[in-house]
């Protein structure tokens, strides 16, 4: 029983570190996430346009099946889990190899590496000290550092740059997992929602997407809001003025503008619209008296009362946006302000006679004729509001590290090359001293032979001065077959 | 058509160079006169109409090299280059100065910097790695590239809110680099295939696969009763009609949907005549299929004209609202890439038909290329996932989310997944030749559905680019 469960375990192990696995689990990924752009999803379609684009069977097939909102089903949540189990079990698997590869690298050659290694060539040398010395001053004209191996049965020289490299692919996959792992939480832990505030008010409600309500800890006040427009009437910026009030205090302020939120405690709150609300903040008028007198400027809000004369008052009753007239009454059509109208009631104190006037003058309700005064709109200021994306992702910061990481990584895995040189001195089978030299690089490997030339070259120079003249004259490299991969 | 001509007696070398070095002596004539007249020499016009003069001769000089093999041509072409590319960067700067903003925020501003990021590759490409063939593709594009410049507005447009930030311009230019890097390593596959051997059949497959998903693509703003929906212009604001916000109001053009029903079968004519030719293993049916091919390139040249004939003039009825509206080809970008592209697509396979042997000595070796196209990869992939992280970062500073799937993002992420299958493929399971430029020529039809296809044809919050 024991047994058939850990070879269960063993199996689905090696089934999922297999790049096979990995291929088919991408080749899913990228098919769902097609169907996912192909076929219109949920939350950001209008439900109407669902049900004009599909018939009632399809859509309810493909709801069904989650297809109308694939990137949120459980089913694709789990195959990102399986593709993230299956690199985590891939690098588990080839790791150890490349970790023993990194922390113990090889340095001394034996004939068995030394026969296959590609990239090879042998200079004939007088002893083992002149070779070897020469060979250490090549490497530091090349700026390499190098090492003597002494081994019971061999004497070496070793060198090597940016081992780190070999570690890259590590790297940029442990940084793809932390990716993935900011975006798991997110998901779990994560919300996104909205709040409209006017000027002057704090809020701590924030609708959320889902339709339900969340209330925060703390509350944001708005202090102002505006659009600035450019002269064809595009809208070039919207801010808002925001504070953050914790615990009756004012913690911060900040002017929020597209593209540059208030973060606190995590919560980040985004400018994300801009309008008018349709309520009337103040309303400047110039008052006229009937009989003919000169004329004085009231500003009145609504509701508000202003003296005319020690007889007189005026009174703003109503605001309406966008009116329309029906049967003799009228009606607000919207909150945009595009047709105003307010109703003012001018109250004489002697006469107890109260008149509705109207702006503008709306026949068969206004009782303009009969007012004391005449009234000539000057400036109206409408209420406005700043709409604010509210979102708190506690996962972004694991998913930026990752994307650092993921640079680095990519850094090293395309331009950073591992590159190794043995050197040897040895007798040639015809008993010959010789000096073999090796090299290799994990890539860019037609660039390393240009190198490897290069390196060759620099010890035949640096064995010259002080060589034999017999050597001299075979003082030529050996191609021990510096082939092409 | 001159191709008889060039058979018989090929052109040598100082008759092509004195003919283009002519007719860019008198194209510059012509603009010095336009010059005179508006008493600006240095106005972002100016400037773009002498990188297409020059575009223009080098195009033509390359042309020739690619067709004769001429060695002198080359340098009166990067000669020709290098002073187009100079205009260029006259044209982008002027633009950046005037806007404010480096030119990434509209369609016009992208084709600017992306001919600029063109023509640079070229020379790079030829000057480094001795590719000097690579201008006759890369000539062409451009030239289109600054004819629809032309066509599309050009005045500068104020920036949205949400566009206004540093990481859309960083967003934009390493998207501009990682596509371009894309587009090479796909040109430098193909040359790979051209030197492996790969039959010319097979080009003439796939030419025509694309050409036929090109016309799908436009056949799917076919209308009842023949008629193609284009988008609505509206010309006092120089911009498109919207019903509402983000719908764009479509007009019908009628009959037009007919034409392009109709090439659509002339583009599959070929395609059909190859398979034959493999089913029935008749060699007979392929000079049909490259006559039928030759044919199609005359009809999609007609659709070409009827195009630009028909959204330029009249005005045409549409579905969702009353009345007539007038439309222009700046609302239609797509369509008229898709169209040019189609042309260009046959026109090589044409030049490949007649020249093969000629082509196939001037390309570099095929092992070369097919490490150039590796390298071109590693370089396009870490743009790619820089192009993404920068997106992301934006998209988080202005909607306050990384990543909502929205289909630009999720074909974003596909072509990376390709490009990362690419890269594993060739790395651990040693990859190579053909079957590495099959995956490299795939993960730039994945670049161009990104680019073009998901705008055109898929819906989403990417309404800027």
């Amino acid at each position: 029983m024991a047994f058939s469960l850990g070879s269960a375990v063993r199996k689905t192990w090696q089934t999922l570190s297999s790049v096979k696995t990995g291929v088919i689990l991408i080749i899913l990924v990228i098919i769902f996430s097609i169907a996912g752009t192909i076929i219109l999803q949920r939350p950001t379609t209008d439900p109407d346009d669902m049900q004009r684009a599909y018939s009632p069977q399809m859509l309810h097939f493909l709801d069904a099946t989650g297809l109308t909102d694939v990137f949120h089903t459980r089913w694709f949540v789990a195959l990102m889990i399986l593709v993230s189990l299956s690199i985590i079990a891939a690098s588990v698997e080839r790791f150890p190899n490349a970790w023993r590869y990194f922390a113990r690298p090889y340095k001394s050659p034996d004939e068995g590496f030394r026969r296959v290694l590609p990239n090879q060539a042998q200079l004939p040398i007088g002893d083992d000290e002149q070779g070897l010395g020469a060979a250490e001053r090549a490497f530091k004209h090349m700026h390499l550092k190098s090492e003597r191996i002494v081994r019971p049965d061999s004497f070496s020289l070793f060198a090597e740059r940016s081992r780190i490299s070999e570690m890259a692919v590590y790297i940029v996959h442990a940084s793809l997992l932390l990716i993935f792992a900011g975006g798991i939480i997110d998901a779990l832990y994560g919300w996104r929602g909205f709040m409209m505030l006017t000027p002057g008010t704090a809020g701590s409600q924030i609708e959320m997407r889902n339709g339900t309500e969340k209330a925060l800890p703390f509350s944001i006040r708005c202090d102002g809001t505006g659009q600035e427009t450019y002269t064809d009437g595009t809208p070039k910026r919207w801010w808002s003025k925001l504070a953050v009030v914790d615990d009756g205090r004012e913690i911060s302020k900040k002017e929020i503008v597209v593209n540059d939120p208030l973060v606190y405690h995590g919560v980040r709150f985004y400018q994300a619209s801009w309008g008018r609300t349709g309520k009337l903040e103040k309303l400047v008028l110039n008052a006229v008296p009937a009989k003919g007198g000169s004329a004085q400027e009231i500003a009145l809000a609504e509701k508000q009362s202003v003296q005319l004369d020690p007889d007189t008052q005026v009174q703003l009753a109503e605001f309406i946006p966008d009116f329309v007239v029906q049967d003799g009454h009228v009606y607000a059509r919207s909150n945009d302000v595009v047709n105003p109208a307010v109703r003012l009631i001018v109250t004489s104190t002697k006469s107890n006679n109260a008149v509705n006037f109207w702006l503008p003058e709306i026949s068969g309700v206004a009782e303009n004729q009969s007012s004391p005064y005449n009234f000539e709109p000057k400036d109206l200021k409408t209420g406005v509001f700043t709409g604010l994306e509210v979102s708190h992702e506690p996962g972004q910061w694991a998913v930026w590290t990752g994307v650092l990481l993921m640079a680095v990584g990519l850094t090293f895995v395309f331009y950073v090359v591992h590159v190794r040189y043995w050197v040897v001195p040895l007798q040639d089978p015809s008993g010959r001293l010789i000096l073999w030299i090796g090299g290799t690089a994990n890539r860019n490997r037609d660039a390393f032979e240009r190198t490897f030339k290069q390196l060759v070259e620099q010890i035949q120079k640096e064995l010259k001065p002080g060589s034999t003249a017999g050597v001299e004259k075979t003082a030529e490299a050996i191609p021990g077959g510096i082939a092409a991969r | 058509m001159s191709r008889a001509k060039v058979e018989q007696h090929p052109a040598t070398g100082t008759t092509l160079v004195v003919m283009v070095g002519l007719s860019i002596a008198f194209l510059l004539f012509i603009a010095f006169l336009n010059v005179v007249k508006s008493g600006n020499i240095l106005s972002e016009a100016n400037l773009l109409y002498a990188a297409l003069v020059f575009y223009a001769g080098a195009g033509a000089l390359y042309l020739g090299f690619g067709v004769t093999g001429t060695d002198s041509y080359i340098k009166f072409a990067s000669l020709a280059t290098w002073a187009g590319l100079i205009a260029n960067t006259g044209a982008v700067a002027h633009r950046w100065y005037e806007a404010g903003h480096p030119p990434f925020a509209s369609l016009y501003e992208m084709l600017l910097s992306f001919v600029w990021t063109l023509a640079a590759l070229t020379l790079v490409a030829e000057k480094k790695y001795a590719v000097k063939v690579i201008g006759t593709v890369t000539m062409p594009v451009a030239i289109v590239g600054v004819v629809l410049m032309q066509l599309l507005r050009s005045e500068v447009r104020p920036l949205v809110p949400a566009l206004q930030s540093t990481w859309l311009h960083v967003h934009v230019t390493l998207a501009m680099l990682a596509y371009a890097a894309c587009a090479l390593s796909f040109a430098l596959a193909m040359m790979f295939l051209i030197q492996d051997k790969v039959k010319t059949e097979t080009f003439l497959a796939a030419t025509t696969i694309f050409t036929v998903g090109v016309y799908a693509a436009i056949l799917t703003r076919f209308e009842r009763w023949g008629g193609l929906n284009v988008v609505a212009w509206d010309f006092d604001n120089k911009g498109e009609v919207f019903v509402s916000r983000g719908v764009r109001l479509f007009v019908t053009i009628p009959d037009l949907g007919w034409l392009m029903l109709l090439v659509f079968g002339a583009v599959a004519a070929p395609l059909v005549l190859y398979i034959l030719s493999r089913v029935k293993t008749d060699e007979g049916f392929l000079s049909l299929a490259n006559r039928a091919l030759f044919i199609s390139i005359l009809l999609q040249s007609l659709a070409l004209v009827f195009f630009l004939l028909r959204t330029r003039d009249g005005r045409y009825p549409s579905l969702d609202a009353e009345g007539l509206y007038p439309t222009a080809l700046a609302a239609s970008p797509f369509i008229l890439a898709a169209l040019v592209g189609g042309i260009f697509a046959n026109l090589l396979y044409l030049l490949l038909l007649w020249r093969r042997n000629d082509l196939e000595r001037l390309l570099p070796d095929a092992e070369a290329l097919d490490r150039i196209t590796y390298k071109t990869i590693c370089i396009a992939f870490p743009l790619l996932t820089l192009m993404i992280a920068a997106g992301a970062y934006w998209a988080n500073r202005a909607w306050g989310s990384y990543w909502s799937w929205d289909p630009k993002e999720t074909w974003a992420a596909i072509t990376w997944l390709v490009y990362a299958g690419y890269l594993h493929m060739r790395i651990t399971r040693g990859m190579r030749g053909r079957v590495a430029a099959y995956f490299a020529v795939l993960g730039f039809a994945v670049v161009m559905f990104t680019f073009f296809g998901v705008t055109y044809l898929l819906p989403g919050l990417h309404a800027y680019a």
